[in-house]
């Protein structure tokens, strides 16, 4: 059994790469446009090991944990301790202080026991968390492969395309089932790579070319948050890896120190996310953890496209459609919510670190739904949407209760089926209309493509969160979270006022794992409750813009572009068959897999909450498997008021969405002061009046200054309403509240200054001091020229100065003994 | 055949196909490039059996393949040897010269096409001095070698180089001789003041470097000279920071060949000279030096990449891109760890194997476009489809992805310098260290930024020529660039896989250098606690005030 798990284990993710490696040897000269078989076979393979493994997890009781080593990937020995005198948290946090001077450890380093070793095994882990991630990316990417059968068809690199799916697979099993920081920050970079490369695979057009590169170096800064993150655990924990590994029992270490030290070979490297070290609850909070949680949540944000580092997302629309929806929808950009859901345990010990991961999911989650409002580009509001709905997860994540996590998770998993659904819905129509995907370019299309309709039409009530479709209850689930953290905080804080009664009752300490300041537990109320209500603005933001979306596309008057070519028709089978797959998933994924609302059950969570890291770090469980019946009225009302807004708007009248859009343009107010208005004002009987006696009290001149000043304070006053002319509110949310134009002058062109003004010093200041040196021996030359007078009186008599000199270098004893010759030489012939 | 046959006759290999190819000089073009080529091949296989011979383990004491043989001066006042020999620094990077020359040969296979026989003499004098340089085991030896390399190179500028040859090669020669002066002095200082303590006058390096060990150089400012003199000239080979300049000039200068050379392994010459001598023989200096050695490599990383990044001739910016990879490897290296030292050394091979193959790319462009700026080319990537899939693996190989060799080597190395400031034991300077190492990984944003955007303008977007090219057919790679790229591209793939290979077998000897830089590093920072009022560095003080928490 153990045997067939391992190789289940590795044969995940090595049978996609299997298949890209034979892709890309075969794929040019023999497989061509059957490039995808042994795609579609490896993943088929793929997602049944996958589903096995998760039957397997299943089965088993609550903790359970599978970690499997197959090769050593780089290995250096003592590297931590073997130099360092300063223990791992482990033995400073047991150490009593002030027993070890840094001169006593330092003396003990080199042959400490604590040396550890700096390795990286390519180890791969199995737990619920990752049984849920793999079926899920292996599940979504074949429906998708199989889409793509049918939309990438007669492309030129269709190979290609195949090529880097199967790669991508690869990297995503790879990355949700490894364990250890290195490898998961190698394949956060593989994915990233893919990504790169599949957002640039029409390389000819050159915004797919720059939205890779963007998509890319966007990353890069997130990877930077991320490896500083990883370099600060490694000096903390001393360790990098998840899981507990044996102390390295070393021969040459023994030969070398006492070999006293040989028998301690039972002992334990905790690993950072290992159940040694959750059992002890050995995590370092304070400021360190604080910059632990904050670098690797920079990193999360890069890949999860979060508010600082978003704005990578909507450019990578240019790639496939196919791409969009597992890349940037279902898979990739969910491996921040899994990083972040994994190192639950460094989050909880930092109880500001989960504030900031809820209040940049909050954010973020406004912000996209607010752009998403205002595109026309089917694709982008799919991409904002994405950006909102992940926003929503990492709220989930920051509650950091388990009902919190379990409820990001669970989101996650509905978000895949349903967002998968609505970007290939999204291809589906680019793929009749001619790859026009400009909203006002077409409509009416329900007729068209009915089935596509009708998936489509899922897919958004699924998205909006409208009762028994997935959406509702995932997103119900991160409300009620929200909310009953809000509650436990409050509580906290009466009972910490009315603390009088020393016996509290520490069921209620539940507030956190870690105990919170009163400060903090303020702080905290105040904000999830904020974070409560801007969710529930953005749940009916949400359903305003998808519905918005869904009645643009398939309703009102049919239009069909040009670019078409009259040939506008439903999908072929091979793409609409991934769709009805995902439609069903959508549609019943929630009530399967959340069953609260009858018994009381949820067997997603309960599967979730058997992750070690989960199940030992986190402190209330008690959530679980509640339904509340008054959160979740309160959201259903909310999403279904967000559908009735944007039928009275889009599907009546369209001129009442005119109005409203030039009412949020702030049209009409153009600055009231100016010239003309005064002339008229002037011209009115009882100002004209004043004005002439004024005149005839020869005191015109103040008139006038009085006429210059209240111009003067027009212009002033007109300023700010220019301003608010300029970035009206739909201007804001139509030019994505301008933070590329932002990012562009403030961050990309300085440095590109910068470069510039190095390049320039380079070429003038640096090099032009190596050459003025070089030319300094040659301005010697000339001086010393002037020594050459030709007088060989001069020559021997610099040749005499010079020997003297060279001797009183080299023997000071023979200049003494010479200059008393020469004295007496001197003297004799004197007296001669 | 001994281990020391097989060591001195690869070094012999190429001096001797040199001779002989100035004597086949009357024969034709095929028949010079296919010896020259033969004879390259002929180094390299006994290069593998080398490698493949060396331990497993790395542990190989006083050296692998020692020969030494009587020389000038053998008797006793002298004590110069002809001695040569590897160990775990030496062996990748004499490995890699014999690899690269195949590659520089292959790349000058059609665009050189006069003087070749003298032109691939030189490439084999070049790569037996760089061979030399390697493994030489006496300092006279070193010296010679490494004095040796600037005359080939001087005359592949100089005479198949660009417009302005000359120029580049008389300042890249006077530039680097002048250094290298310097650190001749330096190393005949360090000689003689072993020969005044032990009695005994020795050239041979383990010899010294042990002795050095027992009686280290004292005062310390002398050490502290010694290490400037040395400094001088390792630092313009590598380059560091502020002496960097003659680098672009003759990178751009020089013909493919001496480009793929030049940064592959001369560069690195440079760098093992620090370890070798600088660390090795004189660690209380490099203790005492390592911030503002930190300081110098990362302002190299930062300003290589911002320099880099305006740049409109290819040429030009990959030579900036190896100022900014070989302040990763001072980085790594000056980081006096474990981790730091072999993540440099590793970083050392990554930049040979990558740029070199990045030059010789732009070599293959060159020969076809007649031109190396950016802004005439775009989109080649439809013309020249295979070109274009190597110059992707090299880039991303360049700018550290994990899964190719650039990344093992900086993580290491960052990982080392983070170790260093805020792990290790002996507490120095840590307030600078800090800011040393964040900016070190901020590093890794530019060096994408501007590999990236090369990429983007030269190969992607719609196609752009020059008008010129028009003439004549542009095709994809030929069989003899193949053969050029396809081995450096499975060596990335194979370090990024399994860089345990390659760090088992630098592993022992870098320890060595590390233990003897720690033991002086731990001295130091003793002697700067001992000082009144520097505040005594308390652990188990930081720790509490960090607010170690338990949970639950």
């Amino acid at each position: 059994m153990d045997e067939i798990l391992n190789i289940l284990m590795i044969l995940v993710p090595a049978l996609p790469l299997a298949a890209a490696v034979l892709v890309a040897a075969l794929g040019p000269r023999m497989l061509r446009a059957r490039s995808h078989w042994p795609v579609v076979a490896a993943l088929i393979g793929s997602c049944l090991a996958s589903l096995v493994l998760l039957w397997h997890v299943w089965r088993q009781p609550s903790g359970y944990e599978r970690v499997a080593t197959y090769w050593t990937w780089a290995l250096v020995p003592d590297a931590y301790a073997g130099e360092s005198g300063t223990q791992s948290v482990d033995s400073r946090i047991d150490v009593p202080p002030g027993t070890a001077t840094p001169a006593d450890s330092a003396r003990l380093a080199g042959s400490s026991p604590r040396a550890r070793d700096f390795a990286v095994d390519i180890t791969l882990r199995l737990d619920a968390l990752t049984g849920i991630m793999l079926a899920m990316v292996t599940f979504v990417s074949l429906l998708v492969a199989i889409y793509s059968i049918g939309y990438m068809h007669g492309d030129r690199g269709y190979w290609r395309f195949f090529t880097y799916i199967a790669l991508f697979v690869f990297s995503m099993t790879m990355l949700v089932s490894v364990s250890n920081f290195v490898l998961l920050f190698v394949f956060w970079e593989a994915v990233g790579v893919c990504s790169y490369l599949l957002i640039g695979f029409w390389y000819e057009k050159p915004a797919a070319a720059a939205a890779g590169m963007k998509a890319f170096l966007v990353n890069r800064v997130g990877d930077f948050g991320f490896m500083l993150g990883v370099f600060l655990i490694w000096t903390t924990y001393g360790t990098l890896n998840y899981h507990d590994t044996p102390a390295p029992v070393r021969d040459t270490v023994a030969a070398s120190a006492a070999p006293v030290g040989g028998g301690e070979a039972a002992e334990i490297v905790p690993g950072v996310l290992g159940s040694q070290r959750i059992a002890t609850g050995a995590y370092v909070g304070g400021g360190t953890g604080l910059a632990i949680c904050l670098l690797l949540l920079l990193g999360a944000c890069g890949k999860s496209a979060q508010f600082p580092l978003h704005v990578w997302l909507p450019d990578a629309m240019e790639g496939p459609t196919p791409v969009s929806a597992l890349i940037h929808a279902a898979t990739m950009v969910t491996a921040g919510v899994y990083m972040v859901a994994r190192c639950t345990p460094l989050f909880t010990a930092s109880p500001d670190g989960q504030l900031v991961v809820a209040a940049i999911g909050t954010f973020t989650a406004l912000l996209a739904a607010l752009i998403a409002l205002t595109q026309f580009d089917l694709k982008r509001v799919l991409a904002y949407s994405t950006i909102s709905q992940l926003g929503y997860m990492f709220l989930g994540l920051g509650t950091g209760t388990l009902a919190g996590i379990s409820a990001g998770m669970f989101h996650l998993v509905t978000h895949a089926f349903f967002k998968a659904l609505l970007f290939l819905g999204a291809g589906s129509v680019m793929h009749a209309m001619g790859n026009v995907i400009d909203m006002r370019q077409f409509g009416g299309l329900r007729r068209v493509m009915p089935r596509t309709f009708w998936t489509f039409l899922i897919g958004c009530l699924a998205l909006s969160g409208i009762a028994p479709l997935s959406g509702f209850w995932s997103k119900d689930a991160i409300l009620a979270s929200v909310h009953a953290r809000v509650e436990v905080l409050e509580h906290e804080l009466v009972r910490r006022q009315g603390a009088a009664e020393p016996d509290a009752d520490p069921a209620h300490g539940s507030a956190g794992a870690v105990e919170l300041s009163a400060d903090q537990l303020g702080r905290g109320a105040w904000a999830y409750r904020l974070m409560y209500i801007t969710a529930l603005i953005t749940a009916f933001l949400t359903s305003v813009y998808t519905f918005r979306m869904l009645y643009l596309t398939f309703f009102g008057a049919q239009r069909i572009p040009a670019e078409a070519g009259g040939r506008a028709h439903e999908s072929p089978g091979l793409m609409v068959w991934p769709l009805l797959i995902l439609a069903g998933c959508a549609a019943v994924a929630g009530m399967v897999l959340d069953q609260s609302y009858w018994n009381g059950t949820h067997p997603f969570a309960a599967l979730l909450a058997g992750t070690p890291s989960l199940t030992g770090a986190v402190a209330s469980t008690e959530a679980l498997g509640a339904f509340h019946i008054d959160i979740a009225a309160v959201s259903l009302l909310v999403a279904v008021a967000g559908v009735a807004c944007a039928s009275w708007l889009y599907l009546g009248d369209r001129r009442t969405v005119h109005r409203l859009r030039a009412v949020m343009d702030l049209e009409g107010w153009a600055p009231a002061g100016g010239r003309a208005n005064l002339l008229r004002l002037a011209q009115r009987p009882g100002v004209r009046g004043w004005n002439q006696w004024m005149e005839r009290m020869r005191l015109g001149w103040l008139m006038h200054l009085l006429v210059e000043l209240v111009l003067l304070l027009a212009l002033i006053l007109s300023v700010p309403l220019l301003l608010c002319r300029f970035m009206s509110p739909y201007r804001l949310s139509y030019g994505k509240f301008f933070l590329d134009e932002l990012y562009w002058g403030l961050v990309v062109q300085p440095l590109r200054g910068i470069a510039w003004l190095c390049s320039v010093l380079d070429d003038f200041f640096v090099d032009g001091i190596v050459n003025a040196l070089g030319r300094l021996p040659a301005h010697l030359g000339t001086i010393l020229r002037s020594t050459q007078t030709g007088l060989v009186q001069f020559y021997a008599l610099a040749m005499i100065l010079g020997g003297l000199m060279l001797l009183v270098l080299v023997d000071q004893q023979l200049v003494s003994r010479v200059g008393a010759w020469l004295a007496a030489i001197m003297a004799g012939c004197g007296a001669w | 055949m001994t281990t020391g046959h097989l060591l001195v006759s690869t070094i012999l290999v190429p001096l001797v196909g040199a001779g002989l190819l100035c004597g086949l000089s009357r024969l034709g073009r095929s028949v010079v490039r296919r010896t020259a080529l033969g004879v390259t091949l002929v180094t390299f296989t006994l290069t593998c059996v080398l490698v493949a011979r060396f331990p497993a383990d790395g542990v190989v004491g006083d050296g692998f393949g020692v020969t030494t043989w009587a020389w000038f001066g053998a008797e006793a006042p002298w004590n110069i040897r002809l001695s040569v020999g590897l160990d775990g620094l030496g062996l990748w990077l004499f490995a890699l010269s014999s690899l690269l020359m195949c590659t520089a040969v292959l790349v000058s296979w059609e665009s050189i096409d006069r003087d070749e026989p003298l032109f691939y003499a030189m490439l084999l004098l070049l790569e037996a001095g760089c061979l030399g340089v390697f493994a030489a085991r006496d300092i006279i030896l070193f010296y010679i070698c490494f004095e040796f390399t600037l005359i080939p190179l001087f005359f592949l500028i100089g005479i198949w180089g660009s417009e302005q040859r000359q120029y580049a090669a008389r300042k890249f020669f006077v530039y680097t001789l002048a250094g290298s002066l310097l650190t001749f002095l330096s190393l005949l200082a360090v000689v003689f003041w072993v020969a005044q303590h032990t009695g005994r006058l020795t050239f041979s390096i383990p010899e010294l470097t042990a002795s050095l060990r027992t009686h280290p150089l004292q005062p310390v400012s002398w050490q502290l000279a010694v290490f400037a003199g040395l400094f001088a000239g390792f630092a313009i080979k590598v380059p560091l920071f502020p002496l960097h300049t003659w680098l672009p000039l003759a990178h751009v200068q020089a013909p493919t060949a001496g480009s793929v050379f030049l940064a592959g392994i001369l560069l690195k010459i440079g760098t093992y000279g620090f370890v070798r001598f600088n660390m090795a023989m004189l660690p209380d200096a490099t203790a005492m030096c390592m911030p503002v050695m930190l300081w110098l490599a990362v302002a190299g990383i930062l300003y290589g990449a911002l320099v880099a990044l305006a740049q409109r001739d290819m040429k030009r910016l990959i030579a900036y891109s190896s100022v900014s990879h070989l302040g990763y490897c001072m980085l790594g290296l000056f980081a006096l760890n474990r981790l730091g030292m072999q993540g440099g050394t590793l970083q050392m091979i990554n930049h040979g194997i990558s740029t070199g193959a990045l030059f010789g790319l732009i070599g293959m462009l060159y020969d076809r476009y007649h031109t190396r700026e950016i802004r005439q080319l775009g989109g080649l990537a439809r013309r020249l489809p295979w070109l274009a899939c190597f110059m992707l693996v090299f880039t991303l190989s360049s700018i550290g992805l994990p899964g190719l060799n650039g990344f093992p080597g900086e993580f290491l190395v960052l990982l080392g310098m983070f170790q260093r400031a805020w792990g290790d034991a002996p507490v120095v300077e840590s307030g600078q260290l800090h800011v040393i190492s964040v900016l070190a990984v901020s590093g890794v944003v530019l060096g994408a930024w501007y590999m990236l955007w090369l990429v983007q303008r030269v190969f992607f977007g719609p196609l752009r020529e020059p008008r010129a090219a028009a003439a004549h057919p542009i095709t994809d790679l030929k069989r003899h660039e193949l053969a050029a790229l396809a081995p450096l591209a499975a060596l990335v793939v194979w370090i990024g896989m399994h860089p345990a290979f390659f760090l088992q077998r630098m592993a022992p000897t870098l320890d060595g250098v590390t233990a003897v830089t720690q033991e002086s590093l731990r001295n130091r920072a003793g002697s700067v606690a001992r000082m009144p009022g520097a505040p005594e560095p308390d652990v188990a003080q930081v720790v509490r005030q960090e607010g170690s928490t338990r949970v639950r």
